[in-house]
């Protein structure tokens, strides 16, 4: 096998041509390590092209190879995307968060990778390049193929980074996982809430669960339903009923019940609507409205 | 297998050597290199014996491939003893009665080390937070996060006590 650091992207995509197929990118390689090597790697971890985050107007961009430590310390972030900064920081432990990067937490394509799921209640597209430099924009949900398997073709493709809008005023975000221990230990389930009020009334609002199907999943038929209504204990015990119904899910030997995953939906989901409605009013944790 | 040369700073002094690139860190530091204080739990990531600082930052060895540390800086458990910068960790853990059959210990004083680095003046739960990629199978984690405090409280000056939370 060959290991080549890239300098720049344009390196890095220079070597996944010689590599004709045989080369795959590398950025953090707490997944692709795990799993078999290809004949060649090519780390894009210290282009920089695919690092920092910035704030562009009211749009922020996050580098693919940012990884979930520096995502979850970020101001920008713990401001703009609260959702993200907070999935981000559930990763693993600090020392995977160090290293795993959130542009490979997509292209993995685990059902509930956290940062993903974050990155899709944000509404974040992708910018992908490909050897022939052809440039693209996807939604972060249209990534998936199956179940653990992207449609960015990391032999041939780099993403390069996440764009998404940032909370405006009167917006706030949360996510809500629960596994069976806080730290190393993939959530059972997952739910991140976007919530936007005027008046104390939901004016918009978006839910994704995970794991539902191959990608993070929106809910819209819940979402539409909570449209209007007032940001009130009502309101959040309702979504975790609509959020229960709305879910297809599936028992897991290594995790828990259908059932039990079913009943964490509606749990988390109450939960993840409260907090980001008390964010969005301005409250602190803790504070009640 | 393949191997490329490697050129890297190891506890402060550059190295230079042959090797496979798609071997673990931790593979080339204990066997290639003989620094045995990094420790193998898991191999997966999920123990943190293995843990080395990176750049400055706290990783699994197991995870990094020896390829990705060409140009980078790594600092193991001996560099820290050597450079006398873990003493107050070590005496901490020594006196708190941190350390039972130590294979967790190596790993756990570079996490620690992390966090001091980083914040001086860690919380209890900062402190639990630092070393949640840690696991011990011996102590019940109480001792750990003592020592951890008490050596924050040392490079302080012993002047104020941990924040509780
Ligand atoms: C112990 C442990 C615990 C974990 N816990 C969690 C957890 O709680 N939650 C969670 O979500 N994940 C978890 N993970 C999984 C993993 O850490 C994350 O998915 C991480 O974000 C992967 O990023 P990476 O940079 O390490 O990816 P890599 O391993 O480098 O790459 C993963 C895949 O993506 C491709 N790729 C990477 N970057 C790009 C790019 N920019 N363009 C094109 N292709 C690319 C690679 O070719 C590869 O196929 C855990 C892993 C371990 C080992
Ligand atoms: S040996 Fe690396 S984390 Fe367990
Ligand atoms: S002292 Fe034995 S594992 Fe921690």
């Amino acid at each position: 096998m060959s290991y080549r650091i890239a300098r720049d992207l344009e390196e890095a995509l220079q070597l996944l041509r010689e590599g004709r197929g045989s080369a795959r990118i590398i950025a953090g390689g707490t997944d692709l390590f795990l799993q078999d090597l290809p004949e060649a790697l090519v780390d894009l971890s210290g282009t920089p092209e695919t690092l920092g985050i910035c704030a562009e107007e009211e749009m922020l961009i996050i580098g693919a190879c940012v990884t979930h430590a520096e995502a979850a310390a970020s101001p920008l972030l713990q401001e703009g995307a609260t959702v993200l900064a907070e999935a981000c920081g559930q990763v693993g432990s600090p020392q995977v968060r160090h290293a795993g990067t959130l542009g490979g937490n997509v292209v993995n394509a685990a059902p509930a990778a956290d940062a993903a799921v974050g990155l899709v209640a944000m509404g974040a597209r992708a910018v992908i390049v490909d050897t022939a430099d052809a440039r693209r924009q996807e939604a972060v949900e249209n990534l998936y193929a199956d179940y653990n398997r992207s449609r960015v073709d990391s032999s041939r493709e780099i993403l390069l980074h996440f764009a998404m809008r940032k909370h405006g005023p009167g917006e706030g975000s949360a996510f809500k996982r629960f596994a069976s221990r806080k730290s190393l230990s993939l959530p059972m389930f997952s739910v991140a809430a976007v919530v936007r009020l005027e008046q104390g009334l939901l004016q918009e609002v978006r839910l994704v669960a995970a794991p539902v199907k191959p990608a993070p999943t929106r809910l819209p038929q819940v979402e539409q339903r909570l449209q209007g209504l007032p940001a009130s204990g009502d309101t959040w015990r309702l979504a975790g009923e609509l959020v229960r119904e709305a879910v297809t899910v599936r028992g897991s030997t290594l995790r828990c019940t259908a059932e039990y995953r079913r009943h964490l939906a509606g749990v988390l989901a109450e939960r993840a609507l409260q907090e980001a409605a008390r964010r969005a009013a301005g409250l602190k944790a803790g504070e009640s409205k | 297998m393949k191997k490329q040369i490697i050129r890297f700073r190891l506890n402060d002094e550059p190295v230079e050597l042959l090797a496979d690139p798609a071997q673990s860190l931790l593979h080339l530091l204990r066997e290639e290199l003989e620094l045995t204080g990094t420790k193998e739990g898991c191999g997966r990531g999920e123990c943190g014996a293995c843990t080395v600082l990176l750049d400055g930052r706290p990783v699994n060895s197991c995870l990094v491939p020896a390829g990705k540390v060409e140009g980078k800086q790594v600092i193991t458990i001996e560099g820290l003893t050597r450079s006398g910068e873990a003493r107050p960790l070590q005496e901490a853990f020594v006196a708190a009665g941190a350390v039972q059959c130590g294979f967790c210990t190596p790993g756990m004083i570079i996490s620690a080390y992390a966090l001091l680095k980083a914040n001086p003046n860690p919380t209890a739960a900062e402190i639990r937070s630092a070393i949640s990629g840690n696991l011990c199978r011996c102590t019940g984690y109480k001792q750990i996060e003592q020592a951890v405090a008490m050596a924050a409280q040392q490079g302080r000056g012993s002047s104020t006590t941990t924040k509780e939370n």
